[in-house]
């Protein structure tokens, strides 16, 4: 039976898997904002360090996260009329390619690993996942994007 | 030459892409007294350029004319410094570091790509001790002199007191001339700065030529405190211990990584090679050979080769920076020296006289390969002048293969210079090629 809303097509036991995984790289990178900062207001390497793990697992999330996100987005035209879902795909990779900078700034040594280029990059994708957050919330709660429902209430 | 213009160019646009910054320079303009200092490129993503071990199978490196090379030991379990006792002896430390920690992803990457730019033999973390008997200059003896070490490195005979520095203590064995091993468990005169993060692990160690004080190399616990400023007390300097008390101080410091540490014959004054920092470009910083005065900074970490600050140290101190001294001699980046010997023997071609010897491992994180050579460095009243002459090369093939790598340095009885190859699991002697 079709969905009356747009369907989630990457999903696991009827839950769509974007939505499950996008939380872990939201926070990772939330994190390493706030680690980098600590970092660059102490000087104490361990906060460095926290962050350079942080961005790594971010990452590595997002890898599965962004292309099961696509899927759905490409899955059912009805997603794609959504200017939301725009916005928070674009968005949403532009985080993404500017957290693989991220990662590789911070694999240098010492300050310069963080200050400065690593805390504005930082800082940048938490600013862009505030936006692209507010639109998968209106994804998913105004249009009621992957929320199976056959018949109107 | 063509072809190596074409080469570069090749690099630079691929460098350029994946942004590993800027083509290397020619590494002439970065020795001497005054090297050519580039702006600091700070990478995206570091080059790490290893050679892949492929090992000798036969072959022997080459020597600059006049000279001829032998084996004088081979199946050696990573062969790092070699000493030569009074009666001829020659005293070979098979050595490995502890392994690296990991508190960061990076660390991952690097303890594995540096895996594969050392030997896979387990280190022997012993000292073997070869003897020649019939007196062709190649040992016919050889015997476990001292064995169950924790990656030792320097070794040096005052009196009857043999003197092992460990990456974490320098021990005191008693031995008589002749002895082939010491099962005497020996006293621990002083502790060195070890572990639990060991990060440049080799303890460089002489005597004063009136034996009284021990000089010991501790090189710093980072490339630059990237494990923290707390992590680097007593370290990145050359400690001098009384060698009747074992009570320390700092002699030096700001020296990087201090390794073959030698008195000068003529003047009496020690010198040393540093191993200066990584990641600020190919062609930053040059490692260099220095003298080291009482007392004197070398900018490690604040700055480098003088006054030249590094940007990822904070805070800065530029109270030190300022007291900064610039080193004598420059080898060029990356070349890893790692010994260091004052030729005062006399089989060598007269040419050789009184100048040293430096033994570069070799680089792995330029994109163009530097060092992987023994090179000599003409002295005049204790000074260098001139420029290096490569002595003994053959140990990279095809540009980025490695058949061995060079590193502690030794002259024997008989004049004949030994280095410790640790990849190639051997030890070179040079000769005149006529006696």
């Amino acid at each position: 039976m079709l969905s009356i809303n747009p369907r989630s097509t990457l999903t696991l036991g009827g839950r769509p898997l974007h939505a499950m995984l996008v939380p872990i790289p939201i926070v990772c990178f939330v994190g390493t904002l706030i680690t980098d900062i600590v970092y660059w207001q102490s000087g104490a390497m361990l906060w460095a360090n926290i962050s350079a793990w942080l961005l790594l697992v971010g990452l590595i999330v997002s890898l599965v996260a962004a292309p099961a996100g696509m899927i759905d987005f490409f899955g059912d035209p009805r997603i794609r009329e959504l200017r939301a879902a725009w916005i928070h795909g674009i968005g949403n990779a532009t985080a993404l390619i500017l957290s693989i900078f991220n990662c590789l700034i911070h694999t240098r040594d010492a300050y310069t690993s963080v200050v400065p280029t690593g805390l504005i990059l930082s800082a940048l994708v938490v600013v862009i996942l505030l936006v692209t957050g507010w639109n998968g919330w209106a994804l998913v709660y105004r249009h009621g994007v992957g929320v199976r429902q056959t018949q109107r209430p | 030459m063509k072809f190596a213009r074409f080469e570069a160019v090749a690099i630079a646009v691929l460098f350029a892409l994946v942004g590993c910054g800027p083509a290397p320079i020619d590494p002439s303009r970065q020795v001497g007294p005054n090297p050519y200092l580039p702006p600091i490129h700070q990478y995206l993503l570091p080059p790490m350029h290893i050679a892949k071990i492929v090992g000798w199978n036969g072959a022997t490196p080459s020597v600059a004319a006049g000279l001829r090379v032998q084996a004088f030991a081979t199946g050696l379990a990573n062969p790092r410094s070699l000493y030569v006792l009074p009666n001829g002896d020659v005293l070979v430390v098979e050595s490995g570091g502890p392994p690296g920690p990991v508190s960061r992803p990076k660390e991952l990457v690097m303890n594995w790509v540096l895996k594969m730019a050392h030997s896979r033999t387990k280190p022997g973390q012993r000292i073997l001790l070869f003897r020649d008997t019939d007196g062709d200059g190649i040992p016919d003896e050889k015997s476990i002199f001292i064995d169950h070490l924790n990656s030792p490195f320097g070794v040096v005979l005052v009196g009857s007191d043999l003197y092992v520095a460990n990456t974490d203590a320098v021990v005191r064995y008693p031995y008589t001339s002749g002895q082939t091993r010491i099962t005497d468990p020996g006293v621990k005169l002083c502790d060195l700065p070890g572990g639990p993060i060991d990060h440049h692990w080799t303890k460089s160690l002489t005597a004063s030529p009136d034996g009284s004080e021990l000089y010991a190399g501790v090189g710093s616990n980072s490339n630059v405190t990237e494990n923290g400023i707390q992590a680097e007390l007593g370290r990145a300097s050359i400690w001098q211990i009384d060698r009747a008390s074992g009570a320390h101080r700092e002699f030096a410091t700001g020296l990087r990584n201090p390794n073959g540490l030698q008195f000068e014959p003529q003047t009496h004054t020690l010198w040393a090679v540093i191993n200066e920092r990584d990641e600020l470009g190919p062609d930053l910083v040059p490692d260099y050979l220095t003298s080291v005065q009482d007392g004197g900074f070398y900018g490690w970490p604040y700055s480098y080769y003088g006054q030249h600050i590094d940007p990822r140290v904070q805070p800065q101190r530029l109270d030190l920076v300022a007291k900064a001294i610039a080193p004598d001699y420059a080898l060029s980046s990356h070349v890893a020296p790692l010994g260091l010997v004052f030729y005062t023997g006399t089989n060598l071609p007269g040419h050789y006289r009184g100048g040293a010897f430096v033994g570069e491992h070799g680089s792995w994180n330029r994109a163009v390969m530097n060092g992987y050579k023994v090179i000599y460095i003409p002295f005049v009243d204790g000074r260098p002048s001139g420029p290096p002459e490569d002595v003994v090369t053959g140990f990279l093939v095809d540009g980025d293969k490695a058949r061995g790598r060079p590193v502690g340095l030794a002259v024997d009885s008989k004049g004949g210079l030994l280095i410790a190859d640790d990849t190639g699991s051997s030890v070179w002697r040079v000769s005149a090629a006529s006696p």
